[in-house]
């Protein structure tokens, strides 16, 4: 079967219905809407699996130690509940940013998977040089909060660079309140870290989810 | 402190109806969804077919009989390349193509402006 459509056809004697100027401005907006939502990533979806992981996982640490306050987990619940947390924001960030580039190619594809490999290479590195310093012989304390205070610091950086990479403000400053964190809870101490890393790193992640959330709306409804 | 020209230019008869400074090739609307969709992309990023068959949820065929009056119109650029011995096309918009959205869409906003409220009006 071949298809009669001319290449020479007058456009205006299609079958298809001219839409009024009103009903195409609506059409181009909803479409508009439609292609962002099914290219890109939802950054509130995103943020909140971190932000969660971080206040409750980091929370419940928190609340391994004596000092905390009345409620003491044993460690080994501790551990499985930021494993477990941990394990399941990477995935989902991981399996959510190579199903929205699937199928697209080009300059801002490399620069979003460049910078997706910037959090993988970086946190790699940070745990090499963290355990050879460690092996030289550190006190306890000090290895707890060679940790808090390094991971806050790339994951701020990391954020700073996602605020100039997308021209976004606010990733650039929730950057900044991560580097803030970051060295607050080593001079906070230990456990002091831990409440810190989890309610002002874990508590920002959350705003951020929430701004997102809000800022486009447009991803409520996928959400 | 800029002195604004006395007399502005004159705009077009407008029509609700004829709406006659359409692009006709983007006001039809399935290629304006394809238009709008190609848009979105980053300057020089490409779609495979699939994907953006999916974005659109339209058939196979339907796109590519609209793709192919984009590409006609220098508005829509078609690449043909393998990945892993499967062919496979991927689709962008040209710069043609999203100046001709640009104006599409500028020439509607006119049209749907009460004259009062026209630039210099």
């Amino acid at each position: 079967m071949r298809s009669i459509t001319g290449r020479d056809t007058d456009p205006s004697a299609e079958p298809e219905q001219q839409l009024s100027a009103g009903e195409s401005l609506a059409l181009i907006e909803r479409q508009q809407e439609e292609a962002q939502r099914g290219l890109g990533l939802n950054p509130a979806l995103i943020y909140a699996l971190w932000g969660a992981a971080y206040l409750l996982g980091f929370g419940a640490i928190f609340l391994t130690y004596p000092t905390a306050g009345a409620i003491r987990l044993p460690g080994v619940v501790a551990g499985v509940i930021i494993g477990v947390l941990f394990a399941a924001a990477t995935v989902t960030s991981i399996v959510m940013g190579v199903r929205s580039g699937r199928g697209l190619r080009g300059p801002s594809r490399a620069a979003g998977a460049m910078y997706g490999w910037s959090w993988t290479l970086g946190f790699c590195t940070l745990a090499a040089v963290n355990m050879g310093v460690t092996r030289l012989g550190l006190p306890e304390d000090a290895v707890t909060l060679l940790w808090s205070g390094s991971s806050l610091l790339l994951v701020g950086v990391l954020y700073l660079a996602a605020g100039a990479l997308f021209q976004d403000r606010f990733q650039y400053g929730l950057g900044v309140w991560m580097l803030v964190s970051s060295a607050g809870s080593v001079f906070a101490g230990v456990p002091g870290n831990f409440a810190i890393v989890s309610l002002a790193g874990g508590g920002g992640l959350l705003l951020a989810a929430g701004y997102f959330a809000l800022h486009y709306p447009r991803l409520r409804a996928a959400a | 402190m800029s002195a604004i020209g006395s007399t502005p230019e004159l705009l077009p008869e407008r029509s609700h109806d004829l709406l006659p400074d359409l692009d006709p090739v983007i006001h039809a609307q399935a290629r304006l969804r394809v238009t709008v969709a190609l848009a979105a992309l980053a300057d020089g990023d490409q779609i495979t077919f699939p994907r953006l068959q999916q974005l659109l949820e339209m058939s196979a065929g339907n796109l590519s009989t609209h793709l192919r009056k984009l590409e006609d119109a220098g508005y829509v650029q078609l690449t043909k390349t393998y990945q892993r011995r499967t062919p496979v096309t991927y689709v962008s918009l040209t710069r043609t193509g999203r100046r001709a959205l640009e104006d599409y869409t500028a020439a509607l906003r006119l049209v749907l402006t009460p004259p009062a409220e026209q630039p210099g009006g």
